[in-house]
């Protein structure tokens, strides 16, 4: 395929995507012929109820899970045809993660599960990195909690911490699952504000999955599934008619 | 709730296997000393209680020294366990159940494991010991005499066996007190051990008897050059310092596993796998205690005999008619009893195996972390198995420091005095023992290895985004 995505302005973009699950009677079909593109630089919500094939859009899409049929690309790379490792050292390189439980190593400080992406590519961070990783503490107030266990903050200094984690490597996309999902919400305010600002900021491509209107109308673009299709793609929109929009995608269906 | 009960049966098929190992290991070996004592008085009948309780002091010793090993071992097993429930118990704390009923139930669990597995050992030990002899009998090798068929005594291991799991699951549950009902809720991390326990007295204890007995041991040593009662205060050390090293494992072991980590390379697996063992020195000094006391033991009889041997050949008025002959029945009696205390370092093995499991079992999330940032299945086979290497040199390596230190000093004080004093042994190393030990520790590091390996490659990266 010729199609250059770099020039096109996406990071990511996957084309024909079916993912279904058993056989005969008990098929469950997770995505049904879905394309979307990531565009290069943007916050982008992917929005829709449980079961309407969202997570598993963003495990195809990280290299976590493989497609039924139809392919998906970082960048210019396929990913739909590369072996584990290849995937696996492409997630390490290229993908950050931002998880709702957090998921940080309870074994290793705050200074290590930032260095983390590093620590696993085995290589120590050039001094470029390592002063951006300075700003990133600094800029997310973590600068006091460097020699902390993860159990000694509290949800929303965790999430920053993961924040830290995604953005350190500088990947070319950072997946976000509910990221808000396990904190309060003033807390969340702050840590989707975070997440805007590195997008603003930094020129991050960022993809979140969620089914919070708040939280999608934090992003520059929302895309909505439902049934495991695409049903709706919209601008930055406020919380109001995002809610709108699913109360009516719940209604007519 | 079936799940869980599940999860219990697996949780527990190791102390169950080290439970049934000890007790076919006592029943066999208390048959085995019935049959001799049969042999050895087939003239004089009346002489046989006699024999046979001397003999059964000394199997006795084997026995204890089994059931000890495989007690630490099952209170470690027990800890690990205990430490993957927290949430199950937080959960039933939460309920509105009291710290000791969880507890005394974890126990109860210990008391049933202990009846199976020595009705189980018992079983297959007396079939062993039974079809040994009667082998022998049909090759001709021991004489056709009527040989009691069960031995009283051999109720004896049995209740120690029972006992020893029973205690240790009381033991290793510990931790269950310690639980709060808070934790079943919400997303909290675990607190490692080490920063929820401070030990202060229990350190100092431990430093008291190991610091203290060394120096025992030294001045064994130094009166062993005049007097043969040097041994005995020897002897004496021994016990004492080994107990505080035991004891105090936990302070003693991290800073050998970070020495052996910093030798395993600077991979990002072996990096990882140091950092894992080094964080979590509870975790991994459960994990190694058991090689470390095995090895010592085995380690310090054959430094002790090695030197007593060598002093033997090295001191002319002392030599018997025939030297060839008595050297092979000492080299005999010497390969029988490394034998027997080898068993313990068997069931240290399976202890050792046990937790490395258990530890990635718990730590699946974790791992499918690591796999979804980025590790690959090549590098976390890489990690697992370097920290079987990690655990396994350390334990195996000090275990041989101790051993050497304990053996020579045992053969020194013993026989310093010799040909009128001041003699000096220098510690020798039996180098069969050292090269069996490596290649046991090497075939333990991938032995341990290979399940947890298995389980820690299948884990999908997709697990670290579910919510539980």
């Amino acid at each position: 395929m010729s199609f250059n995505h770099a020039e096109a302005g996406l990071v990511a973009r996957v084309s024909h995507l079916t993912k279904s699950y058993g056989t005969g009677t008990s098929l469950v079909t997770a995505l049904d012929d879905v394309s979307i593109g990531i565009r290069q630089g943007e916050f982008t919500a992917i929005m829709g109820p449980s079961g309407s094939g969202k997570s598993t859009l963003m495990h195809i899409m990280a290299g976590l899970d493989s497609p039924t049929t139809g392919r998906a690309w970082l960048g210019n790379t396929e990913i739909t045809n590369l072996g584990d490792t290849e995937l696996t050292v492409l997630r390490r390189r290229r993908i950050g993660f931002v998880f709702q439980s957090f998921n940080l190593v309870p074994t290793l400080d705050i200074r290590g599960n930032i260095h983390l992406p590093f620590e696993l590519d085995g290589r120590t961070p050039s001094t470029t990195e390592k002063a951006w990783i300075a700003d990133l503490v600094q800029s997310l107030g973590l600068g006091d909690r460097l020699a902390h266990r993860p159990h000694q903050l509290s949800g929303g200094q965790q999430q920053r911490v993961a924040i830290a984690r995604a953005l350190a490597a500088r990947p070319d996309l950072v997946f976000a699952d509910e990221p808000t999902g396990n904190l309060d919400s003033r807390t969340g305010r702050e840590v989707l504000s975070l997440l805007a600002a590195a997008s603003k900021d930094y020129g991050q491509s960022i993809a979140m999955v969620t089914h919070d209107p708040i939280a999608a109308s934090y992003a520059d673009r929302i895309l909505f599934l439902a049934d495991g299709r695409v049903v709706e793609e919209r601008e930055r929109s406020s919380a109001e008619d995002i809610s709108r929009y699913m109360l009516g995608m719940e209604q007519n269906a | 709730m079936n799940s869980r009960s599940t999860a219990r049966a697996s949780d527990h098929r190791s102390s169950l296997i080290v439970t049934a190992l000890s007790a076919a290991f006592g029943v066999a070996l208390v048959q085995a000393t019935s049959y001799m004592a049969t042999m050895i008085t087939a003239d004089d009948a009346g002489s046989f209680a006699t024999v046979q309780l001397m003999l059964s002091m000394v199997s006795g010793v084997f026995v204890v020294i089994a059931v000890y090993v495989g007690a630490i071992v099952t209170a470690n097993t027990f800890a690990t366990i205990i430490a993957g429930r927290t949430r199950t118990i937080a959960l039933m704390r939460l309920i509105g159940s009291t710290a000791s009923t969880q507890r005394r139930s974890i126990a109860r669990e210990g008391l049933l494991i202990g009846l199976a597995g020595s009705f189980l050992g018992g079983v297959v030990g007396f079939a062993v010991a039974f079809v040994a002899l009667r082998t022998a009998v049909i090759a001709d090798a021991v004489p056709d005499l009527s040989y009691p068929v069960a031995d009283l005594y051999l109720v004896l291991p049995l209740l120690c066996v029972v006992f020893a799991t029973w205690a240790s699951s009381w033991v290793g549950s510990r931790r269950v007190l310690s639980v709060t009902p808070i934790q079943a809720t919400g997303t909290a991390q675990e607190a490692s051990r080490e920063e929820t326990l401070t030990r202060p007295f229990r350190n100092a204890f431990a430093a008291i008897m190991f610091y203290g007995g060394l120096l025992l041991l030294a001045g064994g040593v130094a009166l062993g050059l005049f007097s043969p009662f040097g041994f005995i205060v020897a002897f004496l050390g021994g016990i004492v310092s080994f107990t505080g090293f035991v004891t105090g494992a936990h302070v003693f072991m991290p800073p050998v596993l970070r020495l052996v980590g910093r030798l395993m390379g600077r991979s990002p697996s072996a990096r990882m796998a140091t950092e894992n063992a080094t964080r979590y020195p509870e975790r991994s000094t459960r994990t190694t205690i058991g090689i470390v006391i095995g090895v010592t033991l085995i380690t310090t009889f054959a430094v002790a005999s090695e030197g007593f041997l060598s002093m033997l050949l090295g001191s002319p008025q002392d030599q018997p008619q025939n030297p060839e002959e008595v050297f092979e029945i000492l080299y005999i009696v010497l390969g029988v009893f490394s034998a027997l205390i080898g068993f313990s370092a068997i069931i240290a093995a399976f202890g050792m195996v046990n937790n490395l499991s258990l530890s990635v079992f718990q730590r699946t999330r974790e791992l499918g972390l690591l796999r979804a940032l980025g590790f690959t299945s090549r590098q976390v086979r890489g990690m697992i198995v370097a920290e079987s290497a990690q655990m396994t040199v350390a334990a195996v390596g000090m275990g041989l420091l101790l051993g050497i230190v304990y053996g020579w000093a045992g053969a020194q004080s013993l026989l310093g005095q010799m040909n009128n004093g001041l003699v000096l042994v220098w510690p020798s190393v039996p180098w069969p023992l050292l090269a069996a030990l490596v290649a046991g520790a090497a075939a333990l590091t991938f032995g341990a290895a290979q399940v947890p390996v298995r389980r820690a490659t299948s884990i999908s990266p997709v697990l670290a985004l579910s919510v539980d």
